[in-house]
């Protein structure tokens, strides 16, 4: 080897050692995607984050078109169903099997659906926390005091998902970082209430109260309301009663200390309409809701889907259509007394017709027309589910059956509860979706106290269930129709809490704390009599991917 | 794997036929000429003196004379046997010869990764072919070519004969699940070429390399093997012009027999269809159309011309070439035009110690893509319902279609242009020891348009600006680099050892860059797409903008020794170090090792005396290769858009969390693959072929699987968990049948048989059982038709079994017992089965090569066999149900008793084998005795011309046969069609 060729070889090596320092690199940039790593520089990102659970907690705790919360606590209740009707509504038995509880652990939608939807909002409120905690305020171009205010708003808005996971599921595991442990053992229901408890408590002193700005979001009465809902709900969840914290936590709503959607003081809203209205984020009961604004955004409530016919824009004169869905179990409408406000505003029943385009009423020479069994023909919705279509002349229609499976198209009183307004209304389908409410505070400070005072009514009590029923009777008609502490038992109570409540999602936590979950008769449903269906099971996915989960008893 | 017209012998016979060298001739010189082995005369052998026109052939005892002056070199050259030159000198006047079988296709030039190899020395299954076996009949894409000519790989146009699409590619069966099953293409040592850069002319071989052990140099990009695509460089000479042109017409060879017109108002009429009420016979149904044949366009022709000029000296060489084509499809507005041009040059410096190659390349193209996909709805259109409407104007509705209207008043076109640079240089550091540095860059840039014009369907029937136009720009913007600096040895040691090895680094950057945007509601038709921001959407926020970017990066140190000892005893190492940006960090880096081994056995001792075998070599290899055949940033944590939310300013803004779950564990599918081979070459080269058997096994397959939530954020993690396996043996035999002066007849087989198995789904933390796929397409949302199963076979049709009819036509299916016909109704999950499976178990093709004196004939033939076919359009068109839209006439004859709607059952699955006259050209070679005319060959070629098959569908040879989800036939699939074509080399 010559001298030169020493120094080409050299430097062919040196060349080959520079190489492997420099061109091994292999870090993967992402262009059109944010990466976790590189975000959080300025406020709007941290909020975006913050804010990410808020839209996932769309899906499950509405009437969001998907199965979560919403549709299992409603449809395994005693006041609304999703029959089939006529050739709609099959779904895969879903609905069947929840109305007589005959759910089994690999239900993909009705039981897995719920639970995935869920835990996935966790992990979205986990990494947040993770990543503001890991983060100067500084780097995040916020004030110190707006990352405690964020931190702890998340971690409330977690405590919420967990309360109602323990409310579906019961034993459940508990995360708190994203992605360790791998595998989280189940953590018994009373476990799972103490870790909500004191996240709730430690948390709650660190948000900011309800205001104009916070509306839809976690604040301090938000905080309050969550201990409420936990503190009703302790005998049953727990076994140990906790009925005086749940009266203390109501009063501090109450009495308002925690603030208000309005930036004045909480109370009731003074008639039937501004709590569902498309202009409720000026409501001053709402507590904590899902806001929207179809005319700031391109999102929207989505309840038309589990609730609106396949003909329903016609009605209300918007855009939307549904699948022709959920309706009111029969027995649910009596309920109502024919006085009570609530039954004509909230329902829809009788023929349809389309909206007056010059005024707010029906214009009655325009029926709506069906779309299956009553293509052609006016749609009239009735109070029963039963092939009316194929009654003979002369034949007695209550012995035509009704189930779960003989429904049409018109069967059923349907939901107008939550209003959507005309396609031409400025806040078109703007409903924020109310998840806690003054008035569920006062019935829950009202149980309390009847609970505490062993199940009757006290003059407290019935004071609290008036001021909200009150709004549902003509000023004639309210002396013949207020409670006193002798006809407010507890079976009125939660019949009451049945027609101030139905349709927002709180029926079967409901009738279990009241006892009828197991063991009530309502239109087809038998009482199952057994207390294992009180909670669903976990998921069969979810349990065969982790070995230190453990099947609720029963399943 | 050689023919007539082989290189050497076309030199030769180029050389030969230039005249002016001829000195007076005033001698003459005898000879005659054996074969080497046998001492048998060889008869027809060509005997020309070098440099001069002069030649003569010999005759059947194997005698030849000619006249001489002076010394002169000849030059003896014969189908089947080595060339050799002998110098003569003034004195001779008698020579004899003999011929060596040909070792030449033994001692052709195979590429290999990162170099080139010997045949006779190659370890492991590498297939090559070279020009003259190429496909004749014009390719729309270069894989074309080589379609049915290497055994295991699997080339299936399902678009038959549209001119913009690409055929699917496999090599010896799907490798992955969700990540890509083709084989990683290389252009002249551009990693990932682009097959749109290749002209049928500018190609000097294609090369495959099969096994694992041939393709682990390729690293994570070779589970799905490689293809070595390799072009014509220029070569010392006077410049040499080579034209090449061909021109080709298509004619529907088969169409789908639906109602025409008259059948349909039959049926109308006859009053026994519910469905076919009066309204459908009743203006303004009052037409009869034939809607598929209006969508036909007969004046199709296609033209292709390539012109390359190359010469040089020997230091200093080129090759040029342009071409231009014009390829219509069968189908209106269905045209690729293409032209472009390829420019190589080569350079020697240092002394010869220093070598250089650039090569820059670029193809033009415009594609009008508003045609070729209408077939269904014409298929399916109502036949008495016109085209035009009385006034002239098209007939529309918002329920009916109208394809003529659409291609009349859209359009929807792609512009790409497409470059390439590459150079390579080498620079012999020492006598052994070499040097070399390659890099490429390559663009791939696309620039698609649409508009559809005011009173097209799509725009008067749009629900936001009814009446208004619509236009669309966008672009994509591909690039691609690689650099690659290797070190090469060589040396032998003693005599009997010889050592090469190879060593290098490799980098790749891919980046792709898209961009789109629309508007709607345009005034009139005036700026047709050129001026975007016209339109009213884009002022009501209603118009779409989107960009997007992504790239990847990959880098690997690689090394390869060869080594053998005596040239009997082969060993091939082979070491890739490879880390690809898109795995997760705690998996970015692999190694893919090699090795094989060869044995050529004829060079023993012991088989000297076997006479009747020219060369016997034995090979065994193993091989692991990588699949990176994914998107970019699944290992990563990105987050994605989860709808607008209240900021507390009141605002609705977007919310962003995270999109996936973290897996820093994601890594490559890993593939290892044994082979074993024999090369064989027998009675005097007039037999030869390979034979490999292959058993890989994937390991690490990637899936989307439902993971532990919590404690993750999403409830699926794509992750590596599965295992599959295939083995297979691929045969590939040439035999010369005759050998006459003048006549002979040549034969080429390919054929190859696979069986796949899905070995496992899951691992201790992942698991799945099945997964279906093969969405069946059409009415009735009929789910999957395929099933991939534990254990099961790759391809598997899962359904239910069909049971006959019940007394009203309602479907009736077997239960899980096989026995019990029940309804519909009654048949749960536990009751469907494997019903057949999709993926055929052999292929076959054979080439027929008849040289007769100066004509030239190849037939060829190509097949599959031993599998089924959904016969979907049976499916959806052949129900009466389907009624009143037009359906096949078989709905009435051969499904009569069918009255129920659609049901996906083995009722449709038919069995799909097929055998083709893929291929018949004729060709005709004058010799002419000319100054300015160095070759001149004219041929006439027709493809696709029959087809025997009981597949009742559409032509099964463009059903899907690759990847997971094969065996579904189109309910609007591209006619087949033949073709007939008639075309011209032309050197000088």
């Amino acid at each position: 080897m010559t001298s030169k060729h020493r120094y080409i070889a050299l430097a062919g090596l040196i060349a080959l050692t520079i190489g492997w320092a420099s061109c091994t690199k292999l870090d993967e940039k992402d262009y059109s995607n944010f990466v976790t790593a590189s975000y959080y520089n300025n406020e709007t990102e941290v909020l975006s984050a913050v804010l990410r659970p808020y839209t996932h907690t769309n899906a499950w705790i509405t009437s969001s078109g998907q199965v979560g919360y919403w549709r299992v606590s409603e449809l395994a209740g005693d006041q609304l169903a999703w029959p089939i009707k006529g050739v709609d509504g099959q779904d895969n038995g879903n609905w069947i099997r929840l109305h007589y509880h005959t759910w089994v652990i690999d239900d993909q939608d009705i039981v897995l659906n719920p639970w995935v939807l869920m835990y996935t909002g966790v992990g979205y409120c986990n990494d947040p926390i993770a990543n503001l905690e890991q983060r100067t305020a500084a780097q995040m171009g916020i004030s110190e005091d707006e990352r405690v205010e964020y931190i702890a708003e998340l971690h409330l808005l977690r405590a919420f998902y967990y309360l109602k996971l323990m409310d579906l599921y019961g034993n459940i595991p508990i995360v708190t970082e994203v992605g360790t442990p791998i595998n989280p053992p189940t953590k018994p229901r009373d476990s799972v209430f103490q870790f909500c408890e004191s996240e709730i408590l430690a948390y709650k002193d660190q948000v900011p109260i309800l205001s104009p700005s916070m509306v839809g979001r976690m604040s301090k009465a938000g905080a309050f309301a969550m201990l409420a809902e936990l503190y009703l709900n302790a005998e049953k969840w727990t076994g140990h009663q906790r009925y005086n914290d749940c009266v203390a936590v109501c009063d501090s709503l109450i009495n308002s200390t925690a603030g208000s959607q309005t930036g004045g003081a909480m109370a009731l809203d003074s008639n039937l309409d501004m709590t569902y209205s498309n202009t409720n984020e000026q409501s001053q009961e709402i507590i904590f809701s899902i806001a929207y604004d179809f005319q700031k955004s391109t999102f929207r409530c989505n309840f038309n889907s589990d609730f609106y016919h396949f003909n329903e824009q016609y009605i209300y004169d918007g855009t939307e259509n549904g699948n022709n869905g959920v309706v009111l179990i029969p027995g649910t409408y009596d309920k109502f007394d024919n006085r009570d406000l609530r039954k004509k505003d909230w329902f829809y029943i009788g023929p349809m017709y389309y909206l007056s385009a010059t005024e707010n009423a029906p214009d009655t020479t325009k029926p709506v027309l069906g779309y299956r069994e009553y293509s052609g023909k006016p749609l009239v919705f009735v109070d029963n589910i039963r092939k009316n279509i194929t009654l003979a002349p002369g034949q007695n229609p209550n012995t035509l059956p009704s189930d779960m499976t003989t429904g049409e198209e018109n069967s059923g009183v349907r939901f107008n509860k939550y209003k959507p307004g005309r396609k031409s209304d400025p806040h078109y389908f703007s409903n924020d979706w109310a998840v806690y409410r003054l008035s569920w505070i006062y019935f829950a400070k009202a149980e309390a106290l009847m609970r505490l005072n062993g199940g009757t009514a006290t003059q407290p009590a019935v004071d609290l269930i008036n001021a909200v029923r009150k709004r549902a009777f003509s000023t004639a008609d309210w002396p013949s129709v207020m409670y006193t502490t002798a006809n407010l038992t507890m079976s009125e109570l939660l019949d009451e809490r049945g027609r101030e409540f139905i349709f927002e999602g709180w029926r079967r936590q409901d009738i279990i704390r009241f006892g009828t979950f197991s063991t009530g008769t309502w239109w087809d449903h038998k009482p199952d009599n057994d207390t294992t269906r009180q909670l669903f099971p976990i998921p069969l996915t979810t349990i065969s991917n982790n070995p230190n989960l453990k099947q609720n008893p029963g399943y | 794997m050689k023919k007539l017209a082989s290189l050497p012998i076309l030199i030769a016979l180029t050389i030969a036929l230039v005249p002016g060298y001829a000195n007076a001739q005033n001698r003459k010189l005898k000879g005659r000429v054996l074969a080497s082995a046998t001492n048998e005369p060889l008869s027809g052998v060509s005997v020309t003196v070098k440099g001069s026109s002069a030649g003569t052939t010999t005759t059947p005892d194997g005698r030849f004379s000619l006249s001489l002056n002076d010394t002169a070199t000849l030059v003896f050259s014969f189908v089947g046997y080595d060339n050799q030159e002998i110098p003569v000198s003034s004195s001779d006047s008698v020579i004899n010869v003999t011929l060596r079988p040909a070792s030449h296709s033994l001692n052709e030039v195979v590429v290999i990764g990162y170099g080139t190899q010997k045949k006779r020395d190659v370890t492991s299954a590498v297939a090559s072919v070279k020009p003259e076996d190429f496909n004749q009949g014009g390719a729309r894409n270069v894989m074309d070519l080589v379609q049915g000519k290497v055994a295991g790989l699997t080339i299936t146009r399902t678009s038959g004969t549209n001119p913009n699409t690409s055929p699917s590619i496999q090599l010896r069966s799907a490798t992955s699940l969700t990540g890509s099953n083709s084989p990683l293409i290389i252009v002249d040592g551009i990693p990932g070429g682009n097959l749109d850069l290749l002209q049928q002319d500018d190609v000097a071989s294609i090369d495959v390399l099969k096994d694992g052990s041939a393709a682990a140099i390729y690293g994570t990009q070779a589970n799905g093997g490689v293809i070595l695509v390799t072009t014509k460089k220029g070569r010392s000479g006077p410049p040499r012009f080579d034209y090449s042109t061909y021109f080709r017409k298509e004619f529907v060879r088969k169409r789908p027999d639906f109602m025409t017109a008259g059948q349909f108002r039959q049926r109308v009429e006859s009053g026994q269809y519910p469905q076919l009420t009066n309204t459908y016979i009743t203006a303004p149904y009052d037409a009869n159309t034939d809607m598929f044949d209006s969508l036909v366009n007969r004046e199709n022709l296609t033209q292709y011309h390539n012109l390359a000029i190359s010469g040089g000296s020997e230091n200093l060489n080129y090759r040029a070439s342009i071409y231009y084509s014009r390829i219509e499809g069968i189908a209106l507005a269905n045209s690729r035009t293409q032209y472009g041009g390829r420019f190589s040059i080569n350079g020697k410096g240092l002394d010869g110690r220093l070598t250089s190659q650039i090569d820059l390349v670029t193809n033009y193209n415009k594609a009008n893509l508003n045609g070729g996909g209408q077939w269904e709805s014409a298929l399916a259109r109502i036949p008495t319902l016109p085209i035009h409407d009385p006034t002239g104007k098209f007939y529309t509705s918002k329920l009916t279609s109208n394809p003529i209207s659409d291609l009349a008043q859209t359009s929807n076109t792609r512009d790409q242009a497409t470059n390439s640079l590459d150079a390579q240089f080498n620079l012999e550091l020492i006598k052994g020891l070499k040097a070399g540095v390659f890099g490429s860059i390559m663009r791939d840039s696309r620039n698609d348009d649409q508009y559809q014009s005011l009173n097209s369907d799509p725009s008067l029937y749009n629900d936001l600006y009814p009446g208004g136009g619509y236009a669309y720009k966008g672009s994509t913007v591909i690039s691609d680099y690689a650099f690659t600096p290797t070190l090469e040895y060589t040396h032998t040691f003693g005599s009997d050892h010889h050592l090469s090895a190879v060593a290098g680094y490799n980098y790749q950057y891919h980046v792709e860059v898209d961009d789109h945007q629309d508007n709607r509601g345009f005034f009139n038709d005036v700026f047709s797409n050129n001026n975007l921001g016209a339109g009213q959407a884009l002022a009501d926020g209603k118009a779409d903008q989107y960009s997007f970017k992504s790239d990847e990066k990959l880098i690997a140190f690689f090394g390869r020794i060869n080594y053998n000892y005596l040239e009997r005893y082969f060993l091939q190492l082979s070491l890739r170090h490879e880390g690809s940006s898109k795995f997760g960090a705690n998996h970015k880096w692999g190694n893919f090792p090699a090795v094989s081994a060869g044995w050529d056995l004829s060079r023993e001792a012991f088989m000297r005396d076997v006479s009747f075998i020219d060369n016997l070599k034995l090979r065994a290899g193993y091989g692991v290769t990588g699949n990176s055949g994914i998107s970019p940033y699944q290992s990563l944590v990105t987050l994605t858009t989860g709808g607008q939310y209240a900021y507390p300013d009141g605002v609705y803004r977007q919310t962003y969390g995270p999109g996936n779950n973290p897996n820093p564990d994601l890594r490559w599918e890993k593939k290892a693959e044994t082979n074993i081979g024999v090369d064989f070459s027998m009675l005097h080269s007039r037999l030869t072929g390979s034979i490999d058997a292959f058993y890989r096994k994937t390991t690490d397959l990637l899936y989307n699987y439902n993971t532990q939530l919590p404690p993750f954020v999403q409830p699926n993690i794509y992750t590596n968990v599965g295992s599959m396996s295939s083995k297979g043996i691929e045969l590939t035999v040439s035999g010369t049948l005759i050998r006459k002066e003048d006549f002979t007849w040549r034969m080429d087989v390919t054929a190859s048989t696979t069986r796949n198995k899905m070995i496992s789904l899951s691992n201790g933390t992942y698991k799945l059982s099945y997964f279906g796929l093969g969405g069946i397409t059409g009415p009735g949302a009929l789910g999957n038709a395929l099933r991939i199963t534990e254990g099961g076979a790759i391809g598997n049709f899962y359904g239910k079994r069909f049971a006959g009819f019940d007394s009203v036509g309602h479907w009736l299916f077997y239960k899980a017992d096989g026995k019990t016909a029940v309804p519909l109704t009654e048949i749960t999950e536990s009751d469907l089965s494997v019903i057949g499976n999709a993926i055929p178990k052999y292929y076959l093709s054979w080439t027929n090569s008849f040289v007769y004196k100066k004509w030239d004939l190849r037939v060829f033939f190509r097949g599959r066999f031993g599998y089924k076919i959904l016969n979907a359009m049976d499916l959806d068109y052949g129900n009466k149900f389907a009624l009143p839209n037009n359906v096949l006439n078989v709905a009435f004859t051969k499904y009569a008793r069918l009255n129920d709607t659609y049901q996906y059952s083995n009722y449709y699955l038919q069995p799909g084998g097929f055998f083709k006259l893929d291929n018949v050209t004729l060709g005709y070679t004058f010799q002419l005795n000319s100054n300015y005319i160095r070759n001149l060959r004219i041929y006439a070629s027709g493809s696709n011309l029959a087809i025997f098959t009981r597949y009742k569908g559409n032509d099964p040879d463009f059903v899907e046969d690759t990847g997971l989800a094969p065996g579904i036939d189109a309910q609007g699939a591209y006619p087949s069609t033949r073709q007939f074509l008639v075309g011209l080399n032309l050197g000088f």
